[in-house]
């Protein structure tokens, strides 16, 4: 582990200004470190070498040293007060900035297990920054500030003890890293059998329920307390080496004191020397080893939040596909190619969608169909930019005859505003029912006109009415408070109430009864009618039926043979796919906690 | 899911609070006085020898500069050198000491967690209850232990040290004394007392912030597309940065008291300092101390400082185990009462010596009532009969006791009321062996093992052969995730939720009900995370199975349409089981 990582520094603002802030302290208290340990020096001295002094030498004695007594005071307060604060705001700064990234990395990524990795460290992960940037950070400057300072200024009391102190400071990183080396090998192989014990004890306590369950409870208890007697004494055997280093630092520091006292000692007793300078060395010795004893002693604790920023810059290191610039044709008249395209889906060895090839026309209505698995809601995410074709492209022939473009060539956001998508599971924020359905309509929010037409067209007006305070009414993280199929309703107002040139709707009846089921389809067929591009996910035969053309998605596997699509683990596509893993337990139903609600903050 | 909001909407959920759960933490872990002692006494050496080695020094440079003969000043030399070494040995092997007590103090609180909640059926019933307390216990146990380390150890060194360091100083000049103990105090009180407002402040304020800002955090990431389509990821982002600027406001008023804990030591050292160097000034004129006796005075306590400065983080740690503690106190002590109300009798291995062999037969329950906690019953009342190759189905809404009632007719929480039996066996006098060949019962949030696909069906049935596995895994749509997986059925699941997805995690629960060789199968939730059409497919696999097999199925769902091909569907409403046909949707 470096002791600082540069990176922390670049992406996180907060961290510098706390830096420059923590180690100005640093310099003010090597400051009064040095005026006290002279001052002290001065007053026990002069009593002791029978000098004396005067009442008012001696009141302004101790008022300086009251003065260095609250500058100290002040200087603790303020690096600890400010020390939250800058932890604080460099994790919501990263927290932001691997946000974003893994937004831009799209859907592929998240599904390759990304999201579920953001999802650690945006919740818990980053938190245990806070013992880096509190307890770490500031003792380690203090070490590049402090420490020198304070030889130097020894240098200029008493040059001899400034040579101990300056050969010992060093052994100690020295004597560490030799430590820590020759241990490495023995300390991973003990803590890797430390883990796994702990981890087997703890999986037959965590699995107890299951196993009572199943009348099988009595049998493991002896292997409860053999397996934790064996991680007992793999833990022990592991920190009797990882302490060996800790102990090295403490024998160093402590020692060269006594050395620098006793070395002191001896030239006074020869008169080589000044008992005012010898009691200032001895107060400042201890002082120059403090800050490197304290970062031995606050190392392990940050090394967690270490761990989690490498995490977090890792991720950050992902490149993420260069944008497109060109500005997107017109949508209304342009005519959208697929051309074999194919996706690799993530780890599982094949392809889907594969071989994908088919023509949106303007003002067409296409239905994508195919089993559970085959790649429709992936064909949805190249469709939209966000996923690109393993092989294979998308082409845009732009309705005035111009020259056709390749998709990952267009600005994504010049495409996606002309488009409105209803995915399966849609965005919802806390708030009313009336925000989540305006706030993607960006013209005039009192056009209530407006809003009840696509209500009714969504078949959400009955969804409304059925609600405690109607348009009004509060739901939380990711829904909570409606229902899938009520969320869905949501979801297809809000694309009604868009104009937007194409409209993609994943299954969008799949929640609904019959009567709303027609409601929706009557209001698909007005899309056409006015001229919208539609593109429909069915799996249903009614839906399917609205499409002028039906385009079969399907999967393979990688060396050709097709796969029987048994609505295997990959139902849902790659969208709802990165949803499950990302919150380890995708809520189907709507009964429960969102995953939010899960991976929070638990009781 | 619903396991989840049935213990919200259940009035148990809140359990108790446990009352000194600190001190009855530490006794369940056994610690052997002795070793803490131990512990103790080096821990209070490594200290004692700090503040020997400022007042050695002290000593030696006053006595040295009066220019003495140097053997006088010899004791003094080989002292100084002799604290330094003392204090870096001795540090280390009081580290190793406290490690020592705690870790074997942890060792006894994992086994003796896992005996109670294995023989009691109390505890079992708090661990089915509060599967999330479960899910924790490890990180709580360490927290146990981190209290000996962190927390007892220091805090009892700190004790000694104050009072150690207040007489040597004492010894030289009473008043002296007396002024260190009080500048030692404060910071020995003052500190902790700060350091706990900080903890209470930011479990009060800066929980919701950080909360909020998590479930905004994932908002963002599970709909990131549809953000970025929508033009919506900007606004998401200031809705983010809006909660960041309340949680940062939060832990910035946490910081005040942090802060204040912090300088409390400057402050007593430095009111250390002043007070004794005035003390000394006067005695010294007055006559009453040597030269030497002055400098000790004043330079020694200052090292003393060190080891109460430490109770900030102690009480820290004190805080923090403190809820740890009560959890796990929760826990075991529910199996301890339990053991206590229900003597031998009730114990496999008692005198009774209950029936080893399988019980067949129906199931069946009368005048049922079920529930968490004596008095309070969720489920009331309920007759119920399954017969061997019948299947039944039960729905209800999230809450309404589903749970509970199945958790109850498996053995697992002993009922309120009435009984259950298989084949006229009373569930309560069997063996948990016998009980299981009985009834078998597949929580929805049953673990899933950190060993081998295979070893996690033998679970359900110790004779299951892999060829049969292969198959079973195979009809619940897992054939291409096992022929995916990189040794079949030895491939080894890890215990978190990224190596399964919830959809198989699902199917891996359903083949362990196929295999199952119980008389009766309760299940819960299968087609939770499937969806509609393949929950419905495989619920009817299971019951089409259950027939052929001549075994009983009773499955829990809250979607009505996945129970189609069950004998009966039964509902529960407002705790009473009513018949129920396939109509009219309390599911939704």
């Amino acid at each position: 582990m470096k002791p600082l990582d540069p990176r922390l520094i670049r992406h996180a603002r907060a961290a510098r200004s706390y830096m420059v802030l923590t180690a100005m302290l640093g310099v003010v208290m090597s400051v009064a470190v040095v005026c006290q340990a002279i001052l002290v020096a001065r007053g026990v001295g002069g009593l002791a070498s029978g000098v004396g002094f005067g009442p008012e030498e001696w009141t302004r004695l101790l008022g300086a040293v009251g003065l260095i007594v609250v500058i100290r005071v002040a200087v603790a307060w303020t690096q600890e007060r400010f020390a939250h604060r800058a932890a604080a705001e460099t994790i919501a700064e990263l927290r932001g900035s691997v946000l974003k990234h893994v937004v831009a990395l799209g859907p592929r990524f998240e599904a390759e297990g990304g999201a579920a990795k953001a999802a650690q460290l945006v919740t818990r992960g980053l938190d245990a920054l806070d013992a880096y940037f509190t307890r770490y950070l500031p003792q380690l400057l203090m070490v590049v500030t402090v420490t020198p300072i304070l030889l130097v200024v020894a240098g200029f009391v008493d040059w001899i003890s400034a040579i101990i102190m300056f050969v010992t400071v060093p052994l100690i990183p020295v004597f560490m890293v030799l430590i820590g080396r020759l241990t490495e090998a023995y300390s991973a192989r003990r803590l890797a059998t430390m883990t796994n014990l702990g981890a087997q004890v703890m999986d037959l306590i965590t699995g107890l329920p299951t196993l009572k369950a199943l009348g099988r409870e009595k049998g493991p208890a002896a292997r409860v307390r053999k397996l934790s007697v064996a991680h007992q004494k793999a833990t022990f055997a592991t920190v009797r080496v990882a302490f060996l280093s800790g102990a090295a630092l403490e024998l160093i520091a402590t020692l060269s004191v006594a050395l620098v006292a006793v070395a002191v000692g001896l030239r006074l007793q020869a008169g080589r020397m000044d008992l005012i300078d010898g009691l200032a060395i001895i107060m400042i010795a201890p002082e120059i080893y403090l800050p490197l004893r304290n970062v031995g002693a606050h190392f392990h604790a940050s090394a967690n939040g270490v761990a989690a920023s490498n995490r977090a810059f890792d991720l950050l290191a992902v490149p993420a596909p260069p944008a497109g610039r060109l500005p997107a044709p017109d949508l209304a008249a342009a005519t959208i190619i697929f051309e074999q395209v194919c996706v690799d889906a993530p780890g599982r060895g094949y392809q889907a969608p594969a071989d994908l090839s088919f023509t949106l026309p303007p003002g067409a209505l296409t239905a994508l169909t195919g089993p559970n698995g085959a790649g429709k809601s992936t064909a949805v995410a190249v469709l939209l930019g966000l996923t690109r074709p393993t092989s294979g492209r998308v082409m845009v022939q732009p309705g005035d005859g111009s020259a056709a473009l390749d998709l990952s060539q267009i600005d994504p956001p010049s495409w996606w505003a002309q488009i409105a998508w209803a995915p399966q599971r849609p965005a919802l924020a806390p708030g009313t029912v009336l925000q989540n359905l305006l706030e993607v309509y960006d013209s005039d929010p009192a056009a209530t006109a407006a809003v009840e037409r696509a209500a009714r067209a969504a078949g959400f007006d009955s969804v409304v009415r059925s609600l405690p305070s109607g348009w009004q009414t509060r739901i939380g993280h990711g829904g909570l408070g409606l229902s899938v199929g009520q969320r869905q309703r949501l979801a297809l107002a809000r694309v009604f109430l868009q104009d937007k040139p194409l409209v993609i709707l994943d299954e969008p009846t799949a929640h609904l009864d019959a009567a709303t089921e027609e409601q929706v389809l009557a209001s698909i067929r007005s899309l056409g009618r006015q001229g919208r591009t539609v593109l429909l996910v069915a799996h249903r035969q009614t839906l399917r039926a609205q499409a002028q053309s039906s385009v079969a998605v399907r999967s393979t596997a990688v060396d050709g043979a097709e796969l029987v699509a048994a609505g295997g683990p990959t139902a849902g596509g790659a969208g709802s796919a990165a949803t499950a893993s990302g919150t380890g337990d995708a809520d189907a139903t709507g009964a429960g906690p969102t995953g939010a609600h899960t991976n929070g903050d638990a009781p | 899911m619903s396991r989840r909001a049935e213990s919200e909407a259940s009035p148990v959920a809140a359990a108790p609070p446990v009352r000194r759960p600190l001190r009855r933490a530490v006794a369940l872990t056994g610690l052997k006085l002795g070793q803490l002692l131990a512990a103790v006494f080096f821990g209070a050496l490594t200290q004692a020898a700090s503040v020997a080695l400022a007042g050695t020094s002290a000593w030696l440079i006053v006595r040295a500069s009066q220019m003495p003969p140097v053997l006088s000043l010899q004791v003094a030399v080989v002292g100084v050198r002799a604290f330094g070494i003392t204090r870096g040995v001795s540090r280390y092997i009081e580290r190793l000491t406290a490690h020592r007590v705690a870790l074997s103090g942890m060792t006894n609180l994992r086994v003796r967690l896992y005996e109670r909640m294995a023989s009691g059926s109390g505890a079992g019933a708090a661990a089915f209850k509060r599967g999330d307390v479960l899910a924790r216990v490890g990180a709580d146990i360490d927290d146990v232990g981190d209290l000996v380390v962190r927390g007892i150890i220091p805090a009892l060194v700190a004790a000694v040290l104050m009072v150690g360091s207040s007489v040597a100083v004492g010894a030289f000049l009473p008043t002296a004394g007396i002024a260190v103990f009080a500048c030692l105090a404060l910071v020995a009180i003052g500190g902790p007392l700060a350091t706990f407002r900080a903890a209470r402040l930011a479990e009060t304020a800066a929980t919701q912030a950080r909360a909020d800002v998590s479930a905004s955090a994932l908002g963002i990431i599970e709909n990131a597309s549809e953000l970025r389509v929508g033009g919506q990821l900007d606004h998401a982002l200031a809705d983010l940065a809006g909660h960041e600027k309340r949680l940062v406001a939060a832990t910035d008023a946490v910081a005040k008291p942090s802060a204040l804990a912090a300088c409390l030591t400057e402050v007593g050292t430095g009111l250390a300092l002043i007070v004794n160097l005035i003390l000394t000034a006067v005695a010294w004129q007055a006559g009453a101390i040597s030269a030497t006796e002055l400098a000790v005075i004043v330079l020694m306590p200052l090292a003393a400082f060190e080891s109460v400065a430490g109770l900030s983080t102690a009480a820290a740690q004190v805080y923090k185990s403190r809820a740890a503690a009560a959890r796990i106190v929760a826990l075991a002590e529910a199996g301890h009462a339990a053991d206590a109300a229900v003597p031998a009798a009730a114990e496999p291995s008692g005198a009774a010596e209950p029936s080893g062999a399988a019980p067949t037969g129906t199931l069946r329950a009368a005048g049922l009532s079920a529930g968490w906690q004596a008095g309070r019953p969720v489920v009331l009342g309920v007759d119920l009969e399954l017969a061997p190759g019948h299947g039944i189905g039960l729905v209800g809404r999230s809450g309404a006791g589903k749970t509970t009632l199945l958790a109850t007719l498996a053995g697992l929480i002993p009922p309120l009321a009435g009984d259950v039996a298989v084949g006229g066996a009373p569930l309560a006098g069997l063996s948990p062996k016998a009980r299981a060949a009985g009834v078998a019962f597949i929580a929805e949030d049953a673990h899933i093992f950190a060993t081998t696909v295979l070893e996690n069906l033998r679970v359900a049935n110790g004779r299951l052969e892999a060829a049969d596995a292969a198959a079973v895994l195979e009809r619940v749509g897992l054939g291409r995730w096992l022929a995916g997986l990189p040794q079949g059925l030895d491939t080894l699941l890890t215990a978190g939720s990224d190596s399964i997805s919830g959809g198989e995690r699902r199917r891996l629960l359903l083949a362990r009900a196929l295999v199952s060789p119980a008389q009766h199968i309760l299940l819960d939730e299968p087609a939770e995370h499937l969806d509609p059409e393949a929950g419905r497919r495989l619920t009817a696999e299971l019951l089409a199975a259950a027939r052929a097999a001549g075994r009983g199925l009773l499955v829990v769902s809250h979607q009505e349409e996945a129970l189609a091909g069950a004998d009966r569907v039964y509902r529960l409403v407002d705790g009473r089981l009513v018949d129920g046909g396939l109509t009219d949707g309390a599911g939704q």
